[in-house]
């Protein structure tokens, strides 16, 4: 299957959860919307929220290769323009 | 998607392997540290890598002595600023940990910190002197005298010293770092993350000096 079309299943299970109904007006009780939702999103809060903070290194981690990935794409299309003598 | 080395494929899953473990295992609950004891596999290996780094642009430096060859000029300086990146990240995180542990960002009270900031400042020396030469030979000659120095003064600094002298930071008062104190499974998640992180450094070394390379060529197709 194609990375792209599983990353987009993946993200919209993600944010159906809020579209559906947490997306509210007011700050009043975090604590109980958190533990509230889909299967994922119980599993997010629990262990006092550390899934969340898993979640947020993840992310730097995946932006940090993607950068690099993006650096070495670079340095080959300009090593080849430039070949070792 | 460029053809990258089989290494930093496997780098990347080790890494995130890593990741995922230093989160989910479960660790014990210490009090004061409670779930901050994770921190051990993010901090602590910012260290590891910055001494294995900054112990190969040494070796870099001392192989541009033997040989004269600018490859290797380019690979100690490279080693160096990424070494700096990594002591730099290890500040930060132990800063950030020692806000919720003991109680205060920075503290001059406490050695290791002291003297790894100190440290840092005798690489940061090494990039000031770098600048300060336009021929890139006598450059290349003079940086890797200084990083000889600059490279042990490390030991010291960093592990004898603070070992000597009393401290709240683990591996104080003539201890190893590692006591029978620490929980033995996180060693597990530990030593893996030292590597990945060793082989991440690696990769952004090799980027540079890559980049030093290019630049070098292109230099030299320019003015030609």
């Amino acid at each position: 299957m194609n990375p792209v079309y599983i990353l987009i299943v993946t993200f919209v299970v993600f944010v159906s959860d809020t579209l559906s109904s947490a997306y509210g007006d007011s700050w009043e009780g975090v604590r109980e919307t958190a533990e509230q939702g889909n299967v994922i999103m119980q599993a997010m809060a629990s262990n006092n929220l550390i899934f969340v903070v898993l979640g947020v290194s993840l992310i730097i981690w995946f932006v940090l290769i993607a950068y690099l990935i993006r650096i070495e794409k670079k340095l080959e299309y300009l090593e080849q323009k430039h070949p070792k003598e | 998607m460029p053809k990258l080395n089989i290494w930093k494929y496997l780098l990347l899953l080790w890494m995130t392997v890593v990741l995922l473990a230093a989160f989910l295992i479960r660790v014990p609950d210490i009090p004061i540290l409670h779930e901050t004891s994770r921190n051990l596999f993010f901090h602590v290996p910012m260290w590891f890598t910055m001494t294995v780094v900054f112990g190969a642009g040494l070796v870099f430096s001392i192989r541009y002595l033997a040989s004269n060859n600018m490859r290797m000029d380019a690979l100690a300086e490279s080693a160096t600023l990424i070494g700096i990146l990594f002591g730099i990240c290890g500040l930060l995180t132990g800063s950030l940990w020692a806000r919720f542990t003991w109680g205060t960002w920075w503290t001059f009270a406490e050695p290791k910190m002291n003297l790894s900031a100190m440290a840092m400042m005798i690489y940061v020396a090494y990039f000031i002197l770098r600048s300060a030469y336009d021929d890139p030979e006598k450059r290349a000659k003079i940086a890797a005298v200084y990083n000889i120095f600059a490279a042990t003064t490390v030991p010291f600094l960093l592990y004898v010293i603070p070992r000597q002298l009393p401290s709240l930071h683990p591996g104080a008062d003539g201890n190893p770092a590692f006591s029978d104190l620490t929980a033995p499974e996180l060693r597990l998640v530990f030593y893996p993350a030292v590597i990945g992180f060793i082989g991440l450094a690696a990769w952004i070394i090799q980027l540079r000096y890559r980049y030093l390379m290019l630049r070098n060529r292109m230099d030299r197709s320019a003015a030609s």
